[in-house]
């Protein structure tokens, strides 16, 4: 893929990001906040990926999978904990 | 010819991609309660992150592509529960009346 397109793209969902904060800082509740920090971590998972296309090297999606992974877990465990008091509450 | 047509393909996704999730950002900052910010939460982490990791056939890169395929089965699997928890979570305290939206 051209980096006339990805250079755009890197840049806009940089902005994304600081969205995101602003999200993140704007949340009333407890949820509210753990909903942003998820989306945030999203925008990071596509930010890895558009750098693996513009380098044309995979490595960088390894990090985004693990990332992905990291996310899914601390969002349950957050939202378990939030809802019953313990994780397998 | 071929590289041709995978490089709009892929752009078209970028695109695609990159417009849901400003779509969803945008309806997380508008909406005030957390049922509405998980609604629109769930349009970046199911359709956005998959049409940007499906643009990965624009690199025409093997090892980019695999990966992208598992990234985008992982978040097809993971997407769905972590909007449940949270919305259960949502549920269960707004029963209790500890919540203040």
């Amino acid at each position: 893929m051209s980096d006339a397109i990805l250079i755009p793209a890197l840049v806009w969902v940089t902005l994304l990001l600081v969205g995101g904060g602003l999200a993140l800082v704007r949340a009333r509740d407890v949820l509210q906040r753990l909903i942003a920090f998820d989306s945030l971590a999203v925008l990071v998972i596509a930010l890895l990926a558009m750098l693996s296309y513009l380098r044309d090297v995979g490595y960088y999606l390894d990090a985004a999978v693990a990332l992905a992974l990291l996310s899914f877990t601390a969002t349950v465990a957050a939202a378990r904990y939030l809802a019953s008091g313990g994780p397998f509450g | 010819m071929i590289s041709t047509v995978l490089d709009v393909i892929g752009g078209v996704l970028l695109f695609l991609g990159l417009t849901l999730m400003t779509i969803s950002l945008y309806g997380i900052l508008r909406r005030p309660d957390t049922y509405g910010q998980l609604h629109a939460q769930g349009l970046a982490t199911g359709p956005g992150v998959i049409a940007v990791l499906a643009s990965s056939i624009g690199t025409e890169n093997a090892a980019i592509i695999t990966f992208a395929v598992l990234a985008i089965a992982f978040v097809t699997l993971t997407s769905p529960v972590s909007g449940h928890a949270i919305a259960r979570a949502a549920h269960e305290r707004r029963g209790s009346g500890r919540t203040g939206s």
